[in-house]
């Protein structure tokens, strides 16, 4: 069912983000896991463990690269020597492809570490298209970008998360990383109906799909990343594909890492979930 | 005429990161959560990522300190330490400097810090091929008139604490011995062998011996150093002894590498 517009290459499959409490068994055999996701900082390191390891499972999986300081939202010049080693560890790695978020770290070389929020108006868009575009033209390859989970709305904002995020990726030629769960976490924070959201949003363009775990303060919902999926999130993700089609997919797990075994227990979990919403569609 | 992006996001960095309550004006308020508690949600991001990160590079210290404690001077650090390093791997590069400064009367934290922070700069060292016995049959006699110098994972550090007696128990998770400063600095070697980062203690005649190779003595230069200081005899068995310890555990490397 890919569409004939498609700029996304086909699916790898299901796969999972490469912990090190879980570099022993990957090591150790074989695990039923299609790909791997890193998080790119944890090795733009100069040498050491990181990097033996990285080496070591790379050349049992194919893998992705993702990012958390881009920081494509902030309203300066890139960080240059930031993408020099974003550059030199994709020569390393050859992923599949390279994400990072929709959001700003930081301003006048004061980083958060945070992924911010942006006001979702002209000026902001302008600025992320144009970065993206650099960034593009820099790794000579088209970038992901992740929806953020968000817990403000700027007075400025004019239109919806996912118009801002359709706009952009049309206007920068570039891929999006989907995370349900901060559509999830997004939706009850800001009472938006997460379905308007995926039907917002340029399907030919969905390269990845992130499931995750979150923390429901009651008020609302905090994306902390060490839980297991939620069951709402579950369902939001069937629609997903049902919508997008078989989108690589991957368990998201950065806190209370649980064992391997359960993590690809999980992932099961999604393949069931994946496979019943394709019948539907098939049907 | 909108207020430009790039002030949109200095007063939304300085309501989290500064408290500066001027950035609430920048979101929408609602009935339900509120702006305040929206924003609250980010500055309580900001310092635990800071602080947690603090935590995971200075285990023994956080250990030393426990939570509470270690919440404390962490956060206390955060305030006056705003990031500028693009990654977080860096952020606790001036923490062992800032503990010596504000707590003085306690200075074996920043000791323990400065240790932990060591070890976490040997674990993601370079990877430059050390000097090993192999290499240096196959060099004959040529190596010892050329400078060396630590390997890139290889620091020296001087101790005016029982921290390593701390360090160790804390690791083990022991009760660790009372702090305690030592009648005279005792020097630390910090290094990764293989992928593992390991320290000891270093008697001062040996400390003395690395600090020269660190500034780029030859071996031979090195050797009359030591014979002049405590004779031949004695001289030839310190160095052969350190010599063989410093092969096995890749400490050095030629300084023309």
């Amino acid at each position: 069912m890919r569409a004939e517009n498609s700029r996304t290459v086909p699916s790898p499959g299901f796969g999972l983000g490469l912990r090190p409490d879980h570099y022993p068994d990957f090591l150790a055999g074989p695990q039923p896991v299609e790909w791997l996701e890193i998080i790119s900082e944890n090795y733009m390191v100069p040498g050491g463990r990181p990097l033996a390891m990285l080496d070591r499972i790379r050349a049992d999986y194919p893998m992705v690269m993702h990012g958390v300081s881009l920081s494509i939202g902030s309203d300066e010049p890139l960080d240059r020597a930031y993408l020099a080693d974003l550059t030199a560890l994709a020569e390393r790695v050859e992923p599949l492809w390279i994400s990072d978020h929709l959001c700003w770290t930081g301003i006048d070389a004061h980083n958060s570490h945070d992924l911010l929020p942006l006001p979702y108006d002209a000026p902001a868009l302008q600025c992320v298209v144009d970065n993206i575009g650099r960034v593009q033209d820099s790794l000579g390859r088209r970038i992901l970008i992740e929806n953020p989970s968000s817990y403000v709305t700027f007075r400025s904002s004019d239109r919806s998360e996912w118009d801002f995020l359709a706009d952009m990726a049309e206007r920068a030629d570039c891929l999006l990383l989907l995370d349900v769960n901060n559509i999830y976490v997004s939706a009850r924070n800001h009472g938006f109906d997460p379905l308007d959201y995926l039907a917002g949003l340029p399907a030919h363009r969905i390269q990845q799909i992130h499931l995750a775990g979150h923390s429901d303060m009651g008020d609302y919902v905090i994306d902390t990343h060490d839980a297991e999926v939620c069951d709402a999130v579950w369902e939001l993700y069937a629609r997903a594909i049902a919508m997008f089609g078989p989108v690589a997919t991957m368990i998201e797990r950065d806190d209370a890492i649980p064992p391997l075994a359960d993590l690809i227990v999980e992932l099961d979990r999604a393949r069931t979930v994946a496979a019943r919403a394709m019948q539907h569609v098939d049907a | 005429m909108p207020e430009p992006l790039r002030e949109v996001q200095r007063r939304f960095l300085a309501g989290i990161a500064e408290d500066d309550a001027g950035a609430e004006a920048l979101i929408v308020d609602d009935a339900r959560v509120g702006a305040a508690k929206r924003l609250a949600i980010y500055r309580n991001n900001y310092r635990a990522s800071l602080t947690g990160v603090l935590a995971d590079h200075h285990e023994r210290l956080h250990a030393w300190l426990g939570d509470e404690q270690f919440d404390n001077v962490a956060c206390a650090y955060v305030a006056a330490h705003p990031s500028t390093t693009r990654n977080l791997r860096h952020y606790g590069d001036g923490f062992a400097a800032f503990l010596a400064e504000n707590f003085p009367d306690d200075g074996e934290q920043a000791e323990l810090a400065r240790l932990d922070w060591a070890l976490r700069a040997a674990f993601d060292a370079p990877d430059v091929p050390a000097l090993d016995a192999v290499r240096v049959t196959g060099l004959g006699e040529t190596w010892l008139d050329q400078p060396l110098t630590l390997h890139p994972s290889a620091s020296l550090l001087s101790a005016r604490f029982n921290v390593a007696a701390l360090w160790r128990a804390l690791d083990d998770g022991e009760e660790p011995p009372e702090p305690v400063e030592l009648t005279e600095p005792v020097a630390l070697l910090v290094w990764r062998n293989g992928l593992q980062p390991h320290f000891r203690s270093l008697s001062e005649i040996e400390a003395g011996a690395l600090a020269q190779l660190e500034a780029g003595a030859t071996f031979t230069g090195l050797s009359a150093h030591v014979i002049e200081a405590v004779g031949e005899t004695a001289a030839m068995e310190e160095l052969a002894g350190w010599l063989g310890q410093w092969l096995a555990d890749g400490v050095l490397v030629l300084g023309l590498d």
